[in-house]
């Protein structure tokens, strides 16, 4: 009896309290609609009461703001936009003022996925610290293999001893990567503005390129397959079928994705015209990769200062002109079609050689040769629990990654860490930028923005 | 080309593996940046960033990596800083020049502790504002260490020894400094420095 007083107590509370909040929104719905000048319901005199009751409340909240010159008052709003929030991708966190709709002034907050990978690559050898660097930028790791595997070697000074062979496939890796992770920037973005099949479409041909990831390295994603001194296999048997079949196939789902977003008028009325970053700005604060590009500065690594044998392929720099969210968007669909020219030129055109140089102080020796070789087995025992020691001095070399400059610093002391390793990542110069694209805009536009940047906060944190 | 134009500026020049690096005196790093900025067209800046030597001194190395878009053309600034004894050492700011280093000066200041003279917002930018040291300098472990931060509430956030993992310092005397720091006394109030 008194257990079932207790239990109804609450809920008739609940029932009133359900009431009152109808009946507040009610009135909130009318007076809206009054506020719009809907004729019907102004002889209400109810209705009017609640109008002067509202009238007064904002007032006073008026009154608490700060008046401006004109005789208008602003009524600003401070919020936060994540750190958890499904369109910041990933954990940034915005400290939004608004008034109203617009965005008068957005701080980006970061550091909530620092882990210390440049302190961590201190107290590794060369050979660990390559692991560390599919992590920084977890959406093309093989990227971040190669900038690293770059300027070690020419730290070690080893950057003539790599073949034709390694470049390529070294190549052709690095721009399977680049599309894979345009499009998840695609899926993502597009997601973002509300288009849903595509994000399904996209993660579908993304899963055809982890396949030949998984086939190389035998892992999806953290592959750490391209190694100081070349590769970490020999690519195995049905790797080129693996990729043929995709280059067979991507083209004509290429188009399906232009034909749902390109000329789609929904996305050209939320990607046009928005989050605009000029050309002087985007050098300025540094931004680079399709942010540059669609900000109409010619402007690619690949072409100025060409690495692992770019300067052997054929292929174009997408240049937007507005630097808009559109035109960012553009540059990465076209260069999805420029990085898969890439692809097939590799395919066609790779030489036969050995996937590693022929260096038993940097690379291993064949295994076959362990169990004959004394010279080898000890060769061997020292790369992995020793590693080498480049000489003193330091190496950074640039690369044009999926999100744009990327660069690994290395200062060696002469010993086998890293003494300092400091990542130069695009997303982070790429995020600075995003306060001059945002402010002044919309509030439901900061969400394109973002996406527009393709930022990895592992990338901005390290 | 700098040491002609600047040459109470430069204390040398050096190339390593292709690589062109110009060492310049802290007191000259906002002329000569501007000078490479108006003249020789180095209008992106890669990165800022730094290196610790701990026995050195001057004890930091601050490092600019630039880039020439319409020259096609690569540079590192280097400036030596920290004295001995000199807890947060200063360096002018060059987010006048380039307005990218805001940003990048933020990080070094954040994970080393050497402050940029003029910079307009010197906070924290990856570690949590309330942290009281600075993760990349050579003297800061990498474990072994009863973090005394007020972010931890003052607490150990473990409550077992941790040990000594592998160490990023490498002078002799590192291992001892480390073990020393990572010994935790009966009598020691968590969260405080033992003496």
């Amino acid at each position: 009896m008194r257990a079932a007083v207790k239990s109804a107590r609450p809920r008739n509370q609940e029932h009133c309290h359900a009431e009152r909040s109808e009946a507040s929104r009610c009135l909130v719905s009318q007076t809206l609609r009054f506020a719009q000048g809907d004729k019907r319901i102004q002889g209400d005199k109810q209705i009017r009461n609640d109008m002067k009751q509202q009238e007064i409340e904002t007032q006073y909240t008026i009154e608490n703001s700060q008046p401006i010159e004109d005789g208008q008052r602003i009524d600003t709003m401070t919020i936060n936009m994540g750190p958890q929030h499904p369109s910041t991708h990933g954990v940034l966190r915005l400290i939004l003022t608004i008034d109203g709709e617009t965005v008068v002034k957005a701080v980006p907050d970061i550091g909530f996925l620092h882990t210390g990978i440049e302190k961590t690559a201190e107290a590794k050898t060369y050979h660990q610290a390559l692991v560390l660097t599919d992590r920084t930028e977890y959406l093309s790791p093989l990227c971040n293999n190669l900038a690293y595997s770059l300027s070690v070697e020419r730290l070690l000074g080893v950057e003539d001893e790599i073949n034709d062979k390694i470049r390529f496939a070294r190549v052709l890796l690095v721009e399977l990567q680049r599309i894979a992770s345009h499009l998840v920037f695609l899926a993502s973005s597009a997601l973002d503005l509300g288009a849903q099949s595509i994000f399904l479409y996209c993660f579908r041909e993304r899963e055809m390129i982890l396949d030949v990831f998984e086939l190389v390295s035998g892992v999806r994603m953290m592959t750490s397959y391209i190694c100081p001194g070349g590769l970490q296999a020999e690519l195995p048997p049905g790797f080129d079928a693996k990729v043929r079949e995709f280059t067979r196939i991507f083209p004509e789902r290429l188009q399906e994705y232009h034909d749902i977003l390109t000329n789609n008028q929904l996305w050209i009325e939320r990607t046009k015209g928005i989050a605009t970053l000029s050309a002087q700005d985007a050098i300025a604060y540094g931004a680079s990769g399709p942010v540059l590009r669609g900000s109409g500065v010619v402007w690619d690594i690949r072409k100025a200062f060409p690495y692992s044998g770019y300067e052997h392929f054929d292929f174009a720099i997408p240049v937007g002109s507005n630097g808009d969210v559109y035109d960012r968007y553009l540059v990465r669909m076209l260069e999805m079609e420029q990085s898969l020219n890439i692809v097939n030129q590799a395919l066609e055109g790779m030489p036969t050689g050995n996937y590693r140089i022929n260096n038993p102080k940097i690379v291993p020796p064949p295994k076959w040769q362990l169990t004959g070789s004394m010279e080898s087995l000890i060769h061997h025992f020292k790369l992995y629990t020793e590693g080498y020691h480049p000489p003193r001095g330091e190496a950074f070399v640039r690369t044009e990654a999926s999100k744009g400059e990327l660069g690994y610093y290395i200062v060696s002391d002469g010993s086998n860490k890293p003494y300092r390793m400091h990542i130069r990542g695009a997303s982070f110069a790429n995020l600075e930028v995003l306060p001059l694209m945002i402010e002044g805009g919309f509030l439901a536009d900061v969400v394109a923005a973002i996406g527009s940047i393709d930022i990895v906060l592992g990338e901005v944190d390290r | 080309m700098v040491r002609a134009k600047f040459p109470q500026a430069v204390i040398e020049t050096v190339q390593f593996r292709g690589e062109q690096t110009i060492v310049l005196l802290p007191e000259h790093l906002v002329a000569v940046c501007t000078h490479l900025k108006k003249q020789l067209e180095y209008t992106f800046l890669s990165s800022v960033t730094a290196v610790d030597w701990l026995e050195r001194v001057p004890r930091y190395d601050v490092v600019y990596h630039l880039l020439s878009i319409p020259r096609l053309s690569e540079l590192r600034l280097k400036v030596r800083v920290g004295n001995r004894g000199e807890e947060h050492p200063s360096v002018p700011t060059v987010s006048g020049v380039w307005p990218g280093a805001n940003w990048y000066e933020r990080e070094v200041y954040d994970l080393f502790g050497i402050t940029f003279a003029g910079h307009p917002d010197l906070r924290r930018i990856l570690m949590p504002i309330d942290w009281t040291t600075h993760p990349l300098r050579k003297d800061y472990p990498l474990t072994g260490f009863d973090l005394p931060e007020p972010h931890w509430g003052g607490q150990v956030p473990y409550d077992i020894d941790p040990g000594v993992g592998s160490q990023t310092l490498r002078t002799p005397g590192g291992r001892e400094l480390n073990e020393s720091r990572s010994k935790i006394s009966q009598t020691q109030e968590p969260g405080t420095l033992s003496c």
